[in-house]
């Protein structure tokens, strides 16, 4: 027999007793779906942190940083001055395309004076417009603002009611950082120092002024963040090892703090195995589903085996052999149970879609969006996992059927 | 054609075993038609399931076309059943959930044959049955007499060697009786087909060219033998 016509044969049988194969198909799809979700979100997250922790988070590039973290929290010592940009240039100029000392913009911690008094204040620089903070009075940037230079400031309204009584009364004044006096335009209401994800809060601070202005669009000489850009194909953790050790050896502050190579790289590999252990394991909970879709297949195809007694002695008696027969069967089987796998798979990518933004939100964090993803390899899985589960349990009711005696069945 | 020598055949049940065949040595020649009668019970019905490759569990010999039939495996039955015999039931065995044309191409599929093939073939054997133009009918909204013409048209689709018919008019009236035995006799004529049909129908029995009797799975008389022992 052709095997285009054992095809042809199997989806007509199918079709002949439609709502018991629509159920079947379901429980495969329940099960393949279950399994595909949970890889997909668990996948997701990983990709996540890595697409936000780690060295190719900018496309096309490797970077790591190398901080320094001074004893003395109140001390002025920068880690990073434009000599040591120079000497690691030099040293390890093959594999490291760019060393930049990291301008930092959140959270600066300097004297500023407001009003009539002066004292130690938080800065934030922003360089866009932004509507994650709340204004109370005044306006908020704009994006004129911002790059022409105009020197304008924004305060939280706990600094201005301490310091003028009313947000109201805070517009107009001025206030002096860094030798450059900003009038305030607007007051906003305080935020949190830290992001619901433990990073800095960078509109937490007291003050929001233009970048352009603060830095007065100079590149920063000194720091205490060292970022590092690394040639295509090298091991960027390795290198940053090295860097960070020649640091502590000839680093100018060294004996005033410590220079630390934070490895993302490594703690993505460690929470990526953790990660998958735990998607493991949760997908053969899954999978339990699956094996009883899988009792359920093999359920249906006794019934069919034995409803369909006349038709099986009819096929042997014109000339099917007992494979003939079998293999009617079992590709009756595997139909059900691949159909059921590719639904199983679009719904299962379908629900992790709708469950990692959910995921996110319960997680709280503004800054990490979790998507599924869903690999080629999930779509094997799912194809691959439900022909096997047609194979293995259709094979008993097919050799049943293909080893009836056709005396017995014809009499 | 066909020969069958001491043929014995047991039905086992629990632990009894009963003897339903003694002894059964017969030979039909290619172009026949034949007639086995005799009351139900009288194994008459087992005889023809092996002598139609259904039935493979029997002593004694069976030569068919010089193949030893008695040394053949399962496998090898089918596709003897595919390339030689055609079978028509009683009650039509049709797959009722099929067209027509699905359940006459059934032994041509078996037989590797394409779909090209098998519709021109299917056409031909409708129109020889008088049943041109049903291809896409249900059999369940046929008639019995008509239901038995298409099981005819599917038993000679593939050009079988001879035909075996278990009680072929048990459910049909005298009338529509009469007309597949006409279809019989034209095919048994025209075409030479050799038949073999188990009947209880006196009528039906005494338009065969050869009556063989079986009571208590004994050959009680054979009108071929008679004619030879008449000759002799």
């Amino acid at each position: 027999m052709q095997v285009i016509e054992l095809f042809k044969t199997a989806i007509q049988s199918l079709k002949a007793n439609k709502k018991r194969s629509f159920l079947t198909i379901i429980g495969i799809m329940i099960g393949i779906a279950a399994v595909i979700a949970i890889l997909g979100i668990g996948d997701g997250i990983t990709q996540t942190m890595y697409d936000k922790f780690g060295n190719n988070a900018k496309q096309g590039q490797q970077t790591t940083e190398i901080a320094f973290y001074p004893d003395n929290l109140t001390s002025s010592t920068y880690g990073f001055t434009q000599t040591e940009v120079d000497n690691i240039k030099t040293q390890f100029g093959g594999e490291i395309k760019r060393v930049q000392i990291e301008r930092e913009t959140d959270n600066l911690s300097t004297q500023a004076q407001i009003g009539d008094t002066t004292k130690r204040t938080n800065v934030s620089l922003l360089k866009k417009p932004t509507n994650k903070i709340s204004l109370i009075s005044g306006k908020n940037f704009t994006k004129n603002n911002l790059t022409a230079g105009q020197a304008s400031a924004l305060m939280s309204d706990k600094v201005a009611k301490k310091q003028y009584g009313t947000a109201q009364n805070a517009l107009g004044t001025t206030v002096t950082v860094n030798d450059v006096t900003y009038n305030i335009i607007g007051v906003y209401k305080a935020q949190g120092q830290y992001t619901g994800d433990g990073n800095q809060n960078p509109y937490g601070a007291d003050i929001l002024v233009p970048d352009s202005l603060y830095y007065h669009g100079e590149s920063a000489t000194q720091g205490n963040t060292l970022k590092l850009t690394l040639s295509q194909g090298v091991n960027a953790s390795h290198i940053s090892r090295k860097v960070a050790k020649y640091l502590k050896k000839n680093g100018p502050a060294r004996n005033q703090g410590s220079y630390e190579y934070i490895d993302m790289e490594k703690a993505l590999k460690q929470f990526s195995s953790e990660m998958s252990i735990i998607t493991t394991f949760i997908s053969f909970i899954a999978a339990i589903s699956l094996f009883i879709a899988g009792i359920g297949v093999m359920n249906m195809m006794y019934i069919s085996v034995s409803e369909r007694t006349q038709e099986i002695g009819i096929r042997l008696a014109v000339g099917a052999t007992p494979f003939n027969i079998m293999m009617q069967f079992l590709v009756e089987a595997v139909i059900l149970t691949v159909t059921g796998g590719l639904l199983g798979f679009i719904g299962g990518a379908g629900l992790a879609h709708l469950l990692a933004p959910l995921l996110s939100n319960a997680i709280g964090g503004a800054g990490i969006h979790i998507h599924a993803h869903i690999s080629m390899n999930a779509f094997l899985l799912a194809f691959g996992t439900s022909a096997a589960v047609g194979l293995i349990f259709g094979i008993l009711p097919a050799r049943q059927a293909a080893n009836k005696n056709l005396i017995d069945i014809l009499r | 054609m066909i020969t069958l020598k001491n043929i014995n055949k047991y039905y086992h049940q629990g632990n009894q075993r009963f003897h339903v065949l003694h002894d059964i040595s017969i030979e039909i020649d290619r172009g026949e038609l034949v007639a086995i009668i005799g009351e139900s019970g009288s194994g008459k019905s087992t005889l023809i399931n092996i002598i139609g490759f259904l039935d493979d569990d029997f002593e004694g010999t069976y030569f068919y076309q010089d193949h030893p039939i008695h040394d053949y495996t399962r496998k090898q039955f089918s596709g003897l059943r595919n390339q030689n015999v055609g079978f028509v039931f009683q009650n039509f065995k049709l797959l009722r959930e099929s067209t027509v044309a699905d359940n006459v191409a059934l032994p041509l599929l078996y037989a590797g044959k394409s779909r090209k093939e098998i519709g021109a073939r299917v056409s031909e054997v409708l129109n020889q049955v008088g049943l041109a133009g049903y291809e896409q009918q249900l059999p369940k909204n046929m008639s019995g007499g008509q239901q038995q013409r298409v099981s005819i048209a599917r038993a000679i689709s593939t050009h079988p060697k001879f035909l075996i018919a278990d009680e072929p008019t048990g459910a049909l009236d005298s009338e529509t009786s009469q007309e597949i035995m006409n279809l019989f006799k034209s095919l048994n004529q025209n075409e030479g087909t050799t038949i073999i049909m188990v009947t209880h129908d006196p009528h039906v029995a005494e338009q065969c060219e050869r009556v063989i009797k079986i009571i208590d799975g004994r050959v009680i008389s054979d009108s071929k033998e008679g004619e030879k022992r008449a000759g002799n």
